[in-house]
Protein backbone atom coordinates (compact mmCIF):
# COMPACT_ATOMS: atom_id res chain seq x y z
CA UNK A 1 0.00 0.00 0.00
CA UNK A 2 0.83 3.20 -0.92
CA UNK A 3 2.62 6.30 2.20
CA UNK A 4 -0.75 6.66 4.56
CA UNK A 5 -1.11 10.58 3.46
CA UNK A 6 -0.90 9.60 0.31
CA UNK A 7 -4.38 10.43 -1.43
CA UNK A 8 -6.27 7.08 -2.64
CA UNK A 9 -8.74 9.20 -4.92
CA UNK A 10 -9.06 12.65 -5.77
CA UNK A 11 -12.25 14.77 -7.49
CA UNK A 12 -10.62 17.61 -8.51
CA UNK A 13 -13.02 20.89 -9.55
CA UNK A 14 -15.31 18.33 -10.50
CA UNK A 15 -18.35 20.02 -12.77
CA UNK A 16 -21.14 18.16 -13.99
CA UNK A 17 -23.80 19.12 -16.50
CA UNK A 18 -26.89 16.50 -17.42
CA UNK A 19 -28.25 17.06 -21.28
CA UNK A 20 -26.44 20.39 -21.75
CA UNK A 21 -28.64 22.71 -18.92
CA UNK A 22 -28.37 21.07 -16.17
CA UNK A 23 -25.42 21.72 -13.63
CA UNK A 24 -25.50 19.26 -11.11
CA UNK A 25 -21.98 19.67 -9.63
CA UNK A 26 -20.01 22.63 -10.27
CA UNK A 27 -16.43 22.73 -9.25
CA UNK A 28 -16.59 19.96 -6.72
CA UNK A 29 -13.55 18.69 -4.97
CA UNK A 30 -12.62 16.08 -2.38
CA UNK A 31 -9.81 13.97 -1.96
CA UNK A 32 -9.46 10.86 -0.05
CA UNK A 33 -6.15 9.66 2.14
CA UNK A 34 -4.92 6.16 1.73
CA UNK A 35 -7.27 4.11 4.22
CA UNK A 36 -9.30 6.57 5.46
CA UNK A 37 -13.05 6.73 5.98
CA UNK A 38 -15.21 9.53 4.27
CA UNK A 39 -18.35 10.29 4.49
CA UNK A 40 -20.26 12.72 2.29
CA UNK A 41 -23.85 14.31 2.98
CA UNK A 42 -25.76 16.40 1.91
CA UNK A 43 -29.52 17.04 1.08
CA UNK A 44 -31.49 15.01 -1.23
CA UNK A 45 -30.88 15.45 -4.51
CA UNK A 46 -27.69 17.28 -4.12
CA UNK A 47 -25.49 14.77 -6.70
CA UNK A 48 -24.06 12.79 -4.34
CA UNK A 49 -24.69 9.81 -6.48
CA UNK A 50 -23.21 11.60 -9.60
CA UNK A 51 -20.07 12.23 -7.42
CA UNK A 52 -19.67 8.74 -6.41
CA UNK A 53 -20.53 7.78 -10.37
CA UNK A 54 -17.87 10.36 -11.03
CA UNK A 55 -15.41 8.27 -8.90
CA UNK A 56 -16.06 5.39 -9.92
CA UNK A 57 -15.50 6.18 -13.43
CA UNK A 58 -19.39 5.27 -15.19
CA UNK A 59 -20.06 9.21 -15.45
CA UNK A 60 -17.55 11.15 -17.17
CA UNK A 61 -17.72 14.81 -15.89
CA UNK A 62 -18.24 17.28 -17.71
CA UNK A 63 -15.24 19.30 -16.48
CA UNK A 64 -12.72 18.93 -13.66
CA UNK A 65 -10.40 15.45 -13.01
CA UNK A 66 -10.74 12.13 -10.95
CA UNK A 67 -7.09 10.97 -9.46
CA UNK A 68 -6.61 7.31 -8.70
CA UNK A 69 -3.54 6.95 -6.24
CA UNK A 70 -2.30 9.76 -8.05
CA UNK A 71 -3.10 8.50 -12.00
CA UNK A 72 -5.62 10.34 -14.06
CA UNK A 73 -8.87 8.12 -13.83
CA UNK A 74 -9.98 6.68 -17.89
CA UNK A 75 -13.29 4.86 -17.85
CA UNK A 76 -13.69 2.27 -15.32
CA UNK A 77 -11.87 2.94 -11.96
CA UNK A 78 -10.25 -0.86 -11.61
CA UNK A 79 -9.62 -0.31 -8.44
CA UNK A 80 -12.59 0.52 -6.99
CA UNK A 81 -15.65 -1.42 -5.89
CA UNK A 82 -18.76 -0.22 -5.61
CA UNK A 83 -22.04 -1.10 -3.29
CA UNK A 84 -25.41 0.38 -4.78
CA UNK A 85 -28.14 2.29 -3.05
CA UNK A 86 -30.57 -0.45 -5.03
CA UNK A 87 -30.07 -4.10 -4.89
CA UNK A 88 -27.44 -5.38 -7.62
CA UNK A 89 -27.09 -8.83 -7.34
CA UNK A 90 -27.72 -10.91 -10.52
CA UNK A 91 -30.99 -12.14 -9.71
CA UNK A 92 -30.59 -15.32 -12.00
CA UNK A 93 -27.58 -16.19 -10.35
CA UNK A 94 -27.65 -17.82 -6.64
CA UNK A 95 -25.56 -16.05 -3.98
CA UNK A 96 -22.27 -17.98 -4.03
CA UNK A 97 -22.25 -17.16 -7.43
CA UNK A 98 -22.86 -13.60 -7.13
CA UNK A 99 -20.36 -13.62 -4.86
CA UNK A 100 -17.68 -15.34 -6.75
CA UNK A 101 -18.83 -13.32 -9.40
CA UNK A 102 -15.77 -10.66 -9.52
CA UNK A 103 -13.49 -13.28 -9.35
CA UNK A 104 -14.86 -14.64 -12.28
CA UNK A 105 -14.85 -11.70 -14.54
CA UNK A 106 -11.10 -11.34 -13.48
CA UNK A 107 -10.99 -14.86 -15.06
CA UNK A 108 -10.37 -17.45 -11.57
CA UNK A 109 -11.97 -20.69 -12.55
CA UNK A 110 -15.25 -20.92 -11.73
CA UNK A 111 -14.45 -24.07 -8.82
CA UNK A 112 -12.07 -22.00 -7.15
CA UNK A 113 -14.00 -18.75 -7.52
CA UNK A 114 -16.79 -20.54 -5.71
CA UNK A 115 -15.00 -21.71 -3.12
CA UNK A 116 -13.40 -18.42 -2.59
CA UNK A 117 -16.89 -17.12 -2.39
CA UNK A 118 -18.20 -19.47 0.78
CA UNK A 119 -15.41 -18.25 2.80
CA UNK A 120 -16.95 -14.87 2.20
CA UNK A 121 -20.22 -15.86 2.99
CA UNK A 122 -19.26 -17.39 6.10
CA UNK A 123 -17.96 -13.93 7.43
CA UNK A 124 -20.72 -11.85 6.44
CA UNK A 125 -23.16 -14.64 8.42
CA UNK A 126 -24.45 -15.87 5.47
CA UNK A 127 -23.44 -19.86 6.41
CA UNK A 128 -26.04 -22.06 4.42
CA UNK A 129 -27.57 -18.89 2.16
CA UNK A 130 -24.76 -19.99 -0.88
CA UNK A 131 -27.67 -21.85 -2.96
CA UNK A 132 -30.75 -19.43 -2.61
CA UNK A 133 -31.17 -16.99 -5.31
CA UNK A 134 -31.58 -13.45 -4.02
CA UNK A 135 -35.23 -13.57 -4.08
CA UNK A 136 -35.30 -15.65 -1.21
CA UNK A 137 -33.27 -13.61 1.09
CA UNK A 138 -34.26 -10.42 3.40
CA UNK A 139 -33.03 -7.20 2.45
CA UNK A 140 -30.32 -6.85 5.15
CA UNK A 141 -29.38 -10.51 4.34
CA UNK A 142 -28.76 -8.95 0.20
CA UNK A 143 -26.99 -6.31 1.37
CA UNK A 144 -24.55 -8.45 3.68
CA UNK A 145 -24.22 -10.80 0.74
CA UNK A 146 -23.64 -7.26 -1.36
CA UNK A 147 -20.98 -6.50 1.05
CA UNK A 148 -19.02 -9.72 0.30
CA UNK A 149 -19.33 -9.04 -3.22
CA UNK A 150 -17.61 -5.75 -2.99
CA UNK A 151 -14.99 -7.09 -0.42
CA UNK A 152 -14.00 -10.26 -2.48
CA UNK A 153 -11.89 -8.19 -5.15
CA UNK A 154 -9.98 -6.58 -2.65
CA UNK A 155 -10.14 -3.34 -3.84
CA UNK A 156 -8.41 -0.65 -2.70
CA UNK A 157 -11.33 1.50 -2.68
CA UNK A 158 -14.85 1.13 -1.62
CA UNK A 159 -17.23 3.43 -2.82
CA UNK A 160 -20.81 3.09 -1.06
CA UNK A 161 -23.84 4.60 -1.86
CA UNK A 162 -26.52 4.95 0.76
CA UNK A 163 -26.12 1.23 0.56
CA UNK A 164 -28.27 0.91 4.27
CA UNK A 165 -30.93 3.71 3.04
CA UNK A 166 -33.68 0.62 2.70
CA UNK A 167 -33.31 -1.15 5.87
CA UNK A 168 -34.66 -0.75 9.07
CA UNK A 169 -33.21 0.75 12.35
CA UNK A 170 -31.53 -2.29 14.01
CA UNK A 171 -30.46 -3.70 10.53
CA UNK A 172 -28.77 -0.65 9.61
CA UNK A 173 -26.97 -0.57 12.76
CA UNK A 174 -25.76 -4.06 12.75
CA UNK A 175 -24.51 -3.49 9.32
CA UNK A 176 -22.76 -0.53 9.71
CA UNK A 177 -21.24 -2.43 12.36
CA UNK A 178 -19.71 -5.12 10.00
CA UNK A 179 -18.72 -2.69 7.55
CA UNK A 180 -16.39 -1.36 10.18
CA UNK A 181 -15.00 -4.71 10.60
CA UNK A 182 -14.46 -5.00 6.97
CA UNK A 183 -12.55 -2.20 6.86
CA UNK A 184 -10.69 -2.23 9.81
CA UNK A 185 -9.37 -5.57 8.54
CA UNK A 186 -8.54 -4.81 5.38
CA UNK A 187 -7.77 -0.97 5.79
CA UNK A 188 -9.18 0.14 2.48
CA UNK A 189 -10.41 3.43 1.80
CA UNK A 190 -13.86 3.82 2.01
CA UNK A 191 -15.85 7.06 -0.06
CA UNK A 192 -19.13 6.48 1.97
CA UNK A 193 -22.76 8.36 1.00
CA UNK A 194 -25.54 8.98 2.90
CA UNK A 195 -28.08 11.82 3.34
CA UNK A 196 -27.66 10.90 7.35
CA UNK A 197 -25.58 12.85 9.57
CA UNK A 198 -25.54 10.68 12.31
CA UNK A 199 -24.53 7.47 10.07
CA UNK A 200 -21.59 9.49 8.43
CA UNK A 201 -20.18 10.78 11.71
CA UNK A 202 -20.81 7.26 13.44
CA UNK A 203 -18.30 5.67 10.70
CA UNK A 204 -16.43 8.21 9.35
CA UNK A 205 -13.03 9.82 10.04
CA UNK A 206 -13.81 12.86 7.72
CA UNK A 207 -17.38 14.04 6.98
CA UNK A 208 -17.99 16.52 3.51
CA UNK A 209 -20.72 18.71 3.39
CA UNK A 210 -21.89 18.83 -0.08
CA UNK A 211 -24.46 21.62 -1.01
CA UNK A 212 -28.00 21.64 -1.88
CA UNK A 213 -28.31 21.62 -5.68
CA UNK A 214 -28.37 22.82 -8.47
CA UNK A 215 -24.47 23.49 -9.02
CA UNK A 216 -23.76 21.62 -5.92
CA UNK A 217 -19.77 21.51 -4.18
CA UNK A 218 -18.29 20.64 -1.46
CA UNK A 219 -18.52 23.09 1.10
CA UNK A 220 -17.30 22.11 4.54
CA UNK A 221 -14.89 18.86 5.78
CA UNK A 222 -14.82 17.97 9.11
CA UNK A 223 -12.58 15.93 10.99
CA UNK A 224 -14.20 12.95 13.50
CA UNK A 225 -11.40 11.99 15.83
CA UNK A 226 -13.63 9.50 18.03
CA UNK A 227 -11.45 6.65 18.91
CA UNK A 228 -11.96 3.27 17.04
CA UNK A 229 -12.92 0.76 17.13
CA UNK A 230 -16.27 2.54 17.54
CA UNK A 231 -19.29 1.41 19.70
CA UNK A 232 -22.24 2.14 17.37
CA UNK A 233 -24.35 0.97 19.71
CA UNK A 234 -23.67 4.01 22.88
CA UNK A 235 -21.11 6.26 20.67
CA UNK A 236 -24.70 8.58 19.89
CA UNK A 237 -24.24 9.24 23.86
CA UNK A 238 -20.58 10.06 23.55
CA UNK A 239 -20.79 14.38 24.19
CA UNK A 240 -17.92 14.48 21.92
CA UNK A 241 -20.15 13.07 19.02
CA UNK A 242 -23.26 15.05 19.97
CA UNK A 243 -20.60 18.34 19.84
CA UNK A 244 -19.49 17.16 16.72
CA UNK A 245 -23.33 16.86 15.69
CA UNK A 246 -23.97 20.06 16.21
CA UNK A 247 -21.17 21.66 14.34
CA UNK A 248 -21.83 19.55 11.43
CA UNK A 249 -25.23 19.49 11.55
CA UNK A 250 -25.22 23.96 11.58
CA UNK A 251 -23.42 23.65 7.83
CA UNK A 252 -25.60 20.99 7.17
CA UNK A 253 -29.27 22.94 8.75
CA UNK A 254 -28.55 25.48 5.84
CA UNK A 255 -28.12 23.39 2.96
CA UNK A 256 -31.01 21.23 3.90
CA UNK A 257 -33.94 24.21 4.57
CA UNK A 258 -32.42 25.26 1.20
CA UNK A 259 -33.32 22.37 -0.85
CA UNK A 260 -37.03 22.91 1.38
CA UNK A 261 -37.32 26.22 -0.98
CA UNK A 262 -35.75 25.38 -4.08
CA UNK A 263 -38.88 22.74 -4.35
CA UNK B 1 -55.87 -28.76 -4.19
CA UNK B 2 -59.41 -29.09 -3.85
CA UNK B 3 -59.70 -25.84 -6.51
CA UNK B 4 -57.03 -27.54 -9.04
CA UNK B 5 -59.87 -30.80 -9.47
CA UNK B 6 -63.18 -28.42 -9.98
CA UNK B 7 -61.29 -26.86 -12.15
CA UNK B 8 -60.56 -30.10 -14.38
CA UNK B 9 -63.50 -31.39 -13.93
CA UNK B 10 -65.61 -27.85 -15.74
CA UNK B 11 -62.75 -27.86 -18.34
CA UNK B 12 -63.63 -31.56 -19.19
CA UNK B 13 -67.46 -31.16 -18.67
CA UNK B 14 -66.87 -27.97 -21.19
CA UNK B 15 -64.89 -30.19 -23.80
CA UNK B 16 -67.62 -33.06 -23.83
CA UNK B 17 -70.34 -30.29 -24.04
CA UNK B 18 -69.47 -29.01 -26.93
CA UNK B 19 -68.27 -32.14 -28.75
CA UNK B 20 -71.90 -33.81 -27.59
CA UNK B 21 -73.35 -30.62 -29.22
CA UNK B 22 -71.84 -31.33 -32.35
CA UNK B 23 -72.30 -34.69 -32.93
CA UNK B 24 -75.98 -34.02 -31.48
CA UNK B 25 -76.71 -31.44 -33.78
CA UNK B 26 -75.42 -33.52 -36.58
CA UNK B 27 -77.26 -36.81 -35.74
CA UNK B 28 -80.38 -34.57 -35.46
CA UNK B 29 -80.19 -33.33 -38.95
CA UNK B 30 -79.37 -29.53 -37.47
CA UNK B 31 -76.23 -29.50 -38.67
CA UNK B 32 -75.03 -30.38 -42.48
CA UNK B 33 -72.93 -33.45 -41.93
CA UNK B 34 -71.45 -32.47 -45.07
CA UNK B 35 -70.04 -29.23 -43.95
CA UNK B 36 -69.16 -30.04 -40.85
CA UNK B 37 -68.51 -33.79 -40.66
CA UNK B 38 -69.13 -35.12 -37.13
CA UNK B 39 -66.56 -35.55 -33.88
CA UNK B 40 -67.09 -39.44 -33.80
CA UNK B 41 -66.02 -39.86 -38.09
CA UNK B 42 -63.12 -37.11 -37.14
CA UNK B 43 -61.91 -39.52 -34.43
CA UNK B 44 -62.45 -42.42 -36.63
CA UNK B 45 -60.20 -41.08 -39.22
CA UNK B 46 -57.42 -40.24 -36.91
CA UNK B 47 -57.74 -43.64 -35.66
CA UNK B 48 -57.21 -45.27 -39.39
CA UNK B 49 -54.49 -42.73 -39.75
CA UNK B 50 -52.55 -43.73 -37.11
CA UNK B 51 -53.30 -47.79 -37.70
CA UNK B 52 -52.07 -47.27 -40.87
CA UNK B 53 -49.27 -45.53 -40.01
CA UNK B 54 -49.93 -43.25 -43.37
CA UNK B 55 -50.05 -39.78 -40.93
CA UNK B 56 -46.07 -40.42 -40.02
CA UNK B 57 -44.45 -39.07 -42.66
CA UNK B 58 -46.85 -36.21 -43.52
CA UNK B 59 -46.12 -35.17 -39.99
CA UNK B 60 -43.11 -35.61 -39.75
CA UNK B 61 -42.24 -33.53 -42.22
CA UNK B 62 -44.26 -31.11 -41.09
CA UNK B 63 -42.42 -31.08 -37.34
CA UNK B 64 -39.11 -31.11 -39.40
CA UNK B 65 -39.82 -27.78 -41.47
CA UNK B 66 -41.29 -25.75 -38.27
CA UNK B 67 -38.62 -26.98 -35.90
CA UNK B 68 -36.17 -25.64 -38.68
CA UNK B 69 -37.91 -22.43 -39.21
CA UNK B 70 -38.65 -22.21 -35.66
CA UNK B 71 -34.44 -22.75 -34.86
CA UNK B 72 -33.08 -20.74 -37.48
CA UNK B 73 -35.21 -17.84 -36.82
CA UNK B 74 -34.64 -17.66 -32.87
CA UNK B 75 -30.49 -18.10 -34.17
CA UNK B 76 -31.27 -14.80 -36.19
CA UNK B 77 -33.39 -13.08 -33.82
CA UNK B 78 -31.50 -12.96 -30.80
CA UNK B 79 -28.43 -12.69 -32.53
CA UNK B 80 -29.85 -9.41 -34.62
CA UNK B 81 -31.86 -8.26 -31.48
CA UNK B 82 -28.44 -8.53 -29.32
CA UNK B 83 -26.26 -6.75 -32.45
CA UNK B 84 -28.64 -3.59 -33.09
CA UNK B 85 -29.55 -3.16 -29.11
CA UNK B 86 -26.27 -2.77 -28.37
CA UNK B 87 -25.78 -0.65 -31.61
CA UNK B 88 -28.05 1.78 -31.19
CA UNK B 89 -27.02 3.98 -34.08
CA UNK B 90 -27.09 0.71 -36.70
CA UNK B 91 -30.91 0.28 -35.33
CA UNK B 92 -31.83 4.05 -35.87
CA UNK B 93 -30.42 3.59 -40.08
CA UNK B 94 -31.73 -0.09 -40.38
CA UNK B 95 -35.03 1.79 -38.58
CA UNK B 96 -37.47 2.18 -41.58
CA UNK B 97 -36.30 -1.30 -43.59
CA UNK B 98 -37.04 -3.19 -40.31
CA UNK B 99 -40.53 -2.19 -40.53
CA UNK B 100 -41.14 -2.12 -44.14
CA UNK B 101 -40.24 -5.66 -44.06
CA UNK B 102 -42.11 -6.10 -40.60
CA UNK B 103 -45.19 -4.77 -42.32
CA UNK B 104 -45.41 -7.01 -45.36
CA UNK B 105 -48.17 -9.37 -44.82
CA UNK B 106 -46.39 -13.12 -44.77
CA UNK B 107 -48.58 -14.89 -46.84
CA UNK B 108 -47.67 -12.91 -50.23
CA UNK B 109 -43.90 -14.58 -49.89
CA UNK B 110 -44.98 -18.06 -50.02
CA UNK B 111 -45.42 -18.07 -53.84
CA UNK B 112 -41.99 -15.55 -54.13
CA UNK B 113 -40.48 -18.85 -51.81
CA UNK B 114 -42.23 -21.34 -53.99
CA UNK B 115 -40.37 -20.15 -56.82
CA UNK B 116 -37.03 -19.35 -54.99
CA UNK B 117 -36.55 -22.46 -53.12
CA UNK B 118 -39.03 -25.03 -55.32
CA UNK B 119 -41.95 -27.09 -54.05
CA UNK B 120 -39.72 -29.29 -51.18
CA UNK B 121 -39.65 -28.40 -47.35
CA UNK B 122 -37.22 -25.24 -47.97
CA UNK B 123 -39.82 -22.85 -48.81
CA UNK B 124 -41.75 -23.76 -46.30
CA UNK B 125 -38.94 -23.25 -43.43
CA UNK B 126 -38.26 -20.08 -45.40
CA UNK B 127 -42.02 -18.51 -44.38
CA UNK B 128 -41.93 -20.36 -41.14
CA UNK B 129 -38.45 -18.24 -40.41
CA UNK B 130 -39.50 -15.10 -41.82
CA UNK B 131 -42.54 -15.26 -39.12
CA UNK B 132 -40.23 -16.21 -36.29
CA UNK B 133 -37.48 -14.38 -36.81
CA UNK B 134 -39.38 -10.70 -36.42
CA UNK B 135 -41.01 -12.19 -33.19
CA UNK B 136 -37.79 -12.93 -31.13
CA UNK B 137 -36.05 -10.03 -33.15
CA UNK B 138 -38.21 -8.02 -31.31
CA UNK B 139 -38.51 -9.36 -28.14
CA UNK B 140 -35.00 -9.82 -27.62
CA UNK B 141 -34.30 -6.15 -28.77
CA UNK B 142 -36.89 -5.10 -26.30
CA UNK B 143 -35.30 -7.24 -23.71
CA UNK B 144 -31.59 -6.25 -24.17
CA UNK B 145 -32.70 -2.43 -23.51
CA UNK B 146 -34.57 -3.24 -20.94
CA UNK B 147 -31.84 -4.45 -18.54
CA UNK B 148 -31.93 -2.77 -15.25
CA UNK B 149 -28.58 -0.65 -16.08
CA UNK B 150 -27.71 -0.90 -12.04
CA UNK B 151 -27.04 -4.67 -12.66
CA UNK B 152 -24.77 -3.66 -16.16
CA UNK B 153 -23.03 -0.83 -13.88
CA UNK B 154 -22.29 -3.37 -10.91
CA UNK B 155 -21.02 -6.03 -13.26
CA UNK B 156 -18.95 -3.37 -15.37
CA UNK B 157 -17.43 -2.21 -11.45
CA UNK B 158 -16.56 -6.20 -11.28
CA UNK B 159 -14.84 -6.24 -13.73
CA UNK B 160 -16.98 -7.56 -16.89
CA UNK B 161 -15.77 -7.34 -19.97
CA UNK B 162 -18.52 -6.47 -22.81
CA UNK B 163 -18.63 -10.66 -23.95
CA UNK B 164 -18.94 -11.37 -20.15
CA UNK B 165 -21.46 -8.43 -19.54
CA UNK B 166 -23.27 -10.15 -22.70
CA UNK B 167 -23.60 -13.54 -20.96
CA UNK B 168 -23.65 -12.66 -17.53
CA UNK B 169 -25.90 -9.90 -18.05
CA UNK B 170 -27.67 -9.19 -20.84
CA UNK B 171 -28.11 -12.55 -22.08
CA UNK B 172 -30.37 -14.03 -18.61
CA UNK B 173 -31.79 -10.64 -18.72
CA UNK B 174 -33.46 -10.93 -21.45
CA UNK B 175 -34.42 -14.57 -21.34
CA UNK B 176 -37.89 -14.05 -20.15
CA UNK B 177 -38.72 -11.35 -22.86
CA UNK B 178 -37.09 -13.80 -25.37
CA UNK B 179 -39.23 -16.79 -23.48
CA UNK B 180 -42.68 -14.85 -24.02
CA UNK B 181 -41.75 -14.98 -27.91
CA UNK B 182 -41.25 -18.40 -27.77
CA UNK B 183 -44.31 -19.46 -27.00
CA UNK B 184 -45.75 -17.10 -30.00
CA UNK B 185 -43.58 -17.99 -32.50
CA UNK B 186 -43.96 -22.15 -31.96
CA UNK B 187 -47.71 -21.52 -33.09
CA UNK B 188 -46.52 -19.17 -35.84
CA UNK B 189 -43.93 -21.42 -37.59
CA UNK B 190 -46.46 -24.35 -37.73
CA UNK B 191 -49.34 -22.19 -39.25
CA UNK B 192 -46.11 -20.79 -41.65
CA UNK B 193 -45.48 -24.09 -42.97
CA UNK B 194 -48.91 -25.28 -42.92
CA UNK B 195 -49.80 -22.65 -45.28
CA UNK B 196 -46.65 -23.14 -47.43
CA UNK B 197 -47.57 -26.65 -47.72
CA UNK B 198 -51.37 -25.92 -48.40
CA UNK B 199 -50.00 -23.67 -51.23
CA UNK B 200 -47.63 -25.70 -53.11
CA UNK B 201 -46.47 -29.31 -51.62
CA UNK B 202 -46.28 -32.87 -52.32
CA UNK B 203 -46.01 -34.13 -48.54
CA UNK B 204 -47.28 -32.51 -44.86
CA UNK B 205 -50.04 -32.20 -43.11
CA UNK B 206 -50.81 -28.57 -44.81
CA UNK B 207 -50.62 -30.76 -48.11
CA UNK B 208 -52.83 -33.58 -46.08
CA UNK B 209 -55.75 -30.90 -45.70
CA UNK B 210 -55.40 -29.44 -49.08
CA UNK B 211 -56.28 -33.21 -50.47
CA UNK B 212 -58.90 -33.73 -48.36
CA UNK B 213 -60.10 -29.92 -49.29
CA UNK B 214 -60.32 -30.64 -53.10
CA UNK B 215 -62.29 -33.46 -52.56
CA UNK B 216 -64.40 -31.94 -50.05
CA UNK B 217 -63.73 -34.33 -47.20
CA UNK B 218 -64.43 -32.09 -44.35
CA UNK B 219 -63.59 -34.99 -42.36
CA UNK B 220 -59.89 -35.08 -43.22
CA UNK B 221 -59.71 -31.31 -43.23
CA UNK B 222 -60.48 -30.99 -39.07
CA UNK B 223 -58.98 -34.57 -38.28
CA UNK B 224 -55.39 -32.24 -39.89
CA UNK B 225 -56.65 -29.68 -37.66
CA UNK B 226 -56.67 -31.48 -34.36
CA UNK B 227 -53.50 -33.32 -35.57
CA UNK B 228 -51.91 -29.65 -35.61
CA UNK B 229 -53.03 -28.96 -32.29
CA UNK B 230 -52.39 -31.58 -31.32
CA UNK B 231 -48.78 -30.95 -31.56
CA UNK B 232 -48.35 -27.41 -31.14
CA UNK B 233 -49.89 -28.00 -27.78
CA UNK B 234 -47.45 -31.39 -26.91
CA UNK B 235 -44.48 -28.82 -28.08
CA UNK B 236 -45.65 -26.00 -25.99
CA UNK B 237 -45.76 -27.94 -22.96
CA UNK B 238 -42.21 -28.58 -23.79
CA UNK B 239 -41.18 -25.32 -23.89
CA UNK B 240 -43.10 -24.44 -20.54
CA UNK B 241 -40.69 -26.63 -18.77
CA UNK B 242 -37.91 -25.68 -20.20
CA UNK B 243 -38.65 -21.80 -19.34
CA UNK B 244 -39.63 -23.37 -15.84
CA UNK B 245 -35.88 -24.57 -15.33
CA UNK B 246 -34.38 -21.81 -16.95
CA UNK B 247 -36.37 -19.08 -15.36
CA UNK B 248 -36.02 -20.75 -11.79
CA UNK B 249 -34.44 -17.62 -10.22
CA UNK B 250 -37.96 -15.56 -10.33
CA UNK B 251 -39.71 -15.72 -7.32
CA UNK B 252 -43.10 -17.82 -8.33
CA UNK B 253 -46.56 -15.93 -8.11
CA UNK B 254 -47.57 -16.75 -4.26
CA UNK B 255 -49.88 -20.41 -4.23
CA UNK B 256 -52.66 -18.01 -2.30
CA UNK B 257 -53.64 -16.63 -5.76
CA UNK B 258 -54.75 -19.85 -7.03
CA UNK B 259 -57.02 -20.33 -4.15
N1 LIG C 1 -29.16 11.09 -15.89
C1 LIG C 1 -29.60 12.27 -15.43
N2 LIG C 1 -30.12 13.18 -16.30
C2 LIG C 1 -30.54 14.39 -15.85
N3 LIG C 1 -30.49 14.79 -14.59
C3 LIG C 1 -29.97 13.94 -13.69
C4 LIG C 1 -29.51 12.64 -14.06
N4 LIG C 1 -29.05 12.01 -12.95
C5 LIG C 1 -29.24 12.88 -11.94
N5 LIG C 1 -29.78 14.03 -12.38
C6 LIG C 1 -30.09 15.23 -11.56
O1 LIG C 1 -28.93 15.60 -10.88
C7 LIG C 1 -29.23 15.94 -9.55
C8 LIG C 1 -28.39 15.12 -8.62
O2 LIG C 1 -28.79 13.75 -8.70
P1 LIG C 1 -28.16 12.64 -7.75
O3 LIG C 1 -28.81 11.37 -8.08
O4 LIG C 1 -26.69 12.71 -7.86
O5 LIG C 1 -28.64 13.16 -6.33
P2 LIG C 1 -28.41 12.49 -4.90
O6 LIG C 1 -27.77 13.50 -4.04
O7 LIG C 1 -27.75 11.18 -5.04
O8 LIG C 1 -29.92 12.30 -4.43
P3 LIG C 1 -30.53 11.22 -3.40
O9 LIG C 1 -30.11 11.63 -2.02
O10 LIG C 1 -32.00 11.39 -3.57
O11 LIG C 1 -30.02 9.89 -3.81
C9 LIG C 1 -30.71 15.74 -9.35
O12 LIG C 1 -31.35 16.99 -9.40
C10 LIG C 1 -31.13 14.90 -10.52
O13 LIG C 1 -32.42 15.28 -10.95
MG1 LIG D 1 -28.41 9.12 -4.69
Amino acid sequence: MASPSQPAIELRGITHTFGGSFTALKEAGLEATAGSFVSVVGPSGCGKSTLLNIAAGLLSPSQGEVRVFGQRLEGINRRAAYMFQQDALLPWKTVRENVALGLVFRGKEMPVALREADGWLTRVGLDGFGNSFPYQLSGGMRKRAAMAQCWITAPDIVLMDEPFAALDVHTRMRMQQEVLELWGNAGQTVLFITHELEEAIALADVVAVLSAGPESRIIAEHRVDLERPRNLVDIRLDPRYQELYRKIWGDLREEVLKSFAGR
Amino acid sequence: MPGGNWIRVWQLAVGVAALGAWEGGVRAGLLDQFFFSRPSDIGARLGEWLRSGSIWAHLGTTLAEAALAFLIGVALGVAMGFALARMPRLAAVLDPYIRIANALPRVVLAPIFLLWFGLGIWSKVALGVTVVFFIVFFNTWQGVREVDPVLVNNARMLGASERQLTRHVLLPSALSWIFSSLHISIGFAMIAVVVGEYLGASRGVGYLIAQAEGVFDTTGVFAGMAVLAAVVLAVGAGVNRLELWLLRWKPRVPDSTYQ
